[in-house]
């Protein structure tokens, strides 16, 4: 584990905070905004590999392709010392404008809440993460909401 | 426009194998090791690899896509997890159409394992073309 002195809003060093309150001090907090190009190739590698042939794909991309353009912040590292594993618990897509090949597309995440809630085995942490997706034009094409959960 | 509360979608039959959910992490870029690692998928108290709860999704959003077709415009797509499935399983992908209001159509989706048990649940709404 890192021994950091990052600042924290609890006011504890952040090595001794608890995790939880480290990450409610991030809500609402943009992470760093990822700019990837919308590449022919890794839409056809996507569609492949969730086994979609539908020729759309070839140019626009199916409803699940944004998670896979820009690494988004699912997995914060400092989460981890909370429990042993993560668990995807769900995601919602809202989409404004198309995205197609091309696009140059801006992912910025954020931490949206963080709660605790017991389990038939233990005690969970719930992270609810928001990301924005902004093309070229900077018009805002998709919303993603997900919940990630360590157990 | 031709929907109605109750018709229910073609539904959509998936092969699941480990060999896709590697292609699936490579293409999303996921390198979780409880999707491809027997081992690593044990130590954390898990009966083997599982699917990517994401590709599940891909899955129901094929199922949507397919019946849509160029009828309409999907405007929301939202899924929730409920169990784990294993690759070397056939996973069941159905839906039905749950509401209509003018142009707008709601879908609930979900994803069954071999026992029938709905491991993915979900709601996509959609707006029709004229």
């Amino acid at each position: 584990m890192s021994n950091q002195e990052e600042p924290s809003l609890s006011g504890l060093p952040a090595a001794t905070a608890p995790v939880i309150d480290r990450l409610k001090s991030r809500i609402g907090v943009d992470g760093p905004s990822v700019t990837a190009t919308v590449e022919a190739g890794h839409l056809k590698r996507f569609a492949e590999a969730i086994g979609d042939r539908n020729p759309r794909w070839a140019r626009e991309v199916p409803p699940t392709f944004l998670v896979a353009l820009a690494p988004i912040s699912v997995h914060v590292a400092e989460a981890e010392e909370y429990g042993k594993g993560w668990l995807n618990g769900g995601n919602r897509f809202e989409y404004v404008a198309p995205v197609t090949v091309g696009d140059h597309v801006t992912a910025t995440g954020r931490i949206a809440d963080v709660y605790e809630k017991p389990g038939s085995t233990g005690a969970l942490l719930f992270i609810i993460f928001e990301t924005d997706y902004v093309n070229q034009r900077g018009e805002l094409v998709a919303r993603l909401r997900g919940t990630m959960i360590r157990r | 426009m031709n929907v109605k509360v109750g018709d229910e979608l073609p539904e959509l039959v998936k092969h699941p194998t480990t060999r896709q959910l590697v292609q699936y992490a490579g293409a999303q870029g996921d390198f979780y090791e409880i999707h491809y690692d027997q081992e690593y998928a044990h130590s954390v108290a898990l009966p083997g690899v599982i699917l990517h709860g994401l590709l599940k999704a891909a899955f129901l959003g094929q199922l949507v896509t397919d019946w849509l077709g160029d009828r309409g415009t999907l405007k929301t797509f939202e899924v929730s997890y409920r169990g784990v499935d294993m690759p070397g399983h056939p996973y069941r992908c159905r839906g039905r159409v749950a509401r209509v209001e003018g142009d707008d159509v709601e879908l609930e989706v979900w994803g069954e394992d071999e026992t029938g048990k709905r491991t993915t649940v979900g709601t996509a709404t959609v707006q029709m073309r004229d």
